[in-house]
């Protein structure tokens, strides 16, 4: 073995659980945090020759580390979705006021104790998912990067407008689909 | 349509703006009377809130110590096949 890799060995072992943890924060997603920490390791394997140990290998790791990351929102926040101008049709008539079936009633419920009912949860997990990958992102990204949307249209290189309108197609759509499998059973 | 006044379209897409970014003076204005006269959109800006706090507390971000170590050994395997 050589002394690169016997070092990243070294380091698989003692940074695995620090860089998981920190990717399991930052996207909230068990199998895609692994894949990120597993991808961070391939890219330190190639590039191992030209760390020089200015920095510690745990804050090396965790700069690649937070690349993938941002890397990964990037693309999601750019995919195309093709739904997206439906959604407007199905809330809204021509002026852009509620269509009457759509209009949001108050909701007949105890809100206050709702968010620890483990099956209110479950809905609106399901809610989540049924959004488009792109959209369910960018509702959580505020939570998960611990940015003000200003940040996380810097960071991730899209326009303020852009970002705000798909929250808002997202939100609609959730609200939606909450108060369906809900609010109305 | 008024310049003061907004649809329930553009309502709605500013009380997502808001939970992001700031408004501006005519923004919240606009906002503000369109709400006091839009039941429906009260509804659902008070419905978009209660949301945003189920989302912000359903991130699941617990692991066990086995998940770090299959982590490990995937990792390692992955890392002798480069070489």
């Amino acid at each position: 073995m050589t002394a690169a890799a016997s070092n990243l060995s070294e380091w698989v072992e003692t940074f695995t659980g620090d860089l998981y943890s920190w990717a399991l924060h930052k996207v909230s997603d068990p199998e895609l945090a692994k894949d990120l920490v597993q991808d961070t390791f391939l890219a330190a394997a190639e590039k191992i020759q030209g760390f020089r140990g200015d920095s510690s290998p745990k804050t090396w790791l965790f700069s690649i580390l937070n690349h993938k990351i941002i890397d990964f929102y990037r693309k999601r926040v750019k995919q195309p979705v093709k739904i997206e101008n439906q959604v407007f049709s199905k809330f809204f008539d021509q002026e852009g006021s509620w269509k009457v079936a759509q209009r949001p009633m108050e909701w007949n419920d105890d809100e206050s104790n709702l968010l620890d009912d483990v099956d209110f949860k479950e809905v609106l997990n399901k809610c989540m998912d049924a959004l488009p990958e792109k959209w369910n992102t960018c509702v959580k990204l505020k939570y998960l990067m611990s940015k003000n949307g200003d940040e996380i249209c810097q960071e991730l290189d899209i326009t303020p407008t852009n970002f705000w309108q798909i929250v808002h197609r997202a939100k609609l759509q959730l609200r939606n689909c909450v108060e369906e499998n809900w609010f109305e059973n | 349509m008024h310049k003061l006044f907004l649809s329930c379209l553009k309502a709605t897409e500013l009380i997502e703006k808001r939970l992001n970014f700031k408004l501006s003076v005519k923004e919240k204005l606009q906002l503000k009377v369109h709400k006091m006269m839009c039941s429906a959109c009260s509804n659902y800006e008070k419905q978009s809130l209660f949301i945003e706090k189920g989302i912000s507390l359903s991130q699941k971000r617990e692991f066990t110590v086995d998940d770090i170590k299959q982590l490990k050994v995937i990792i390692t395997e992955k890392l002798s096949d480069t070489k």
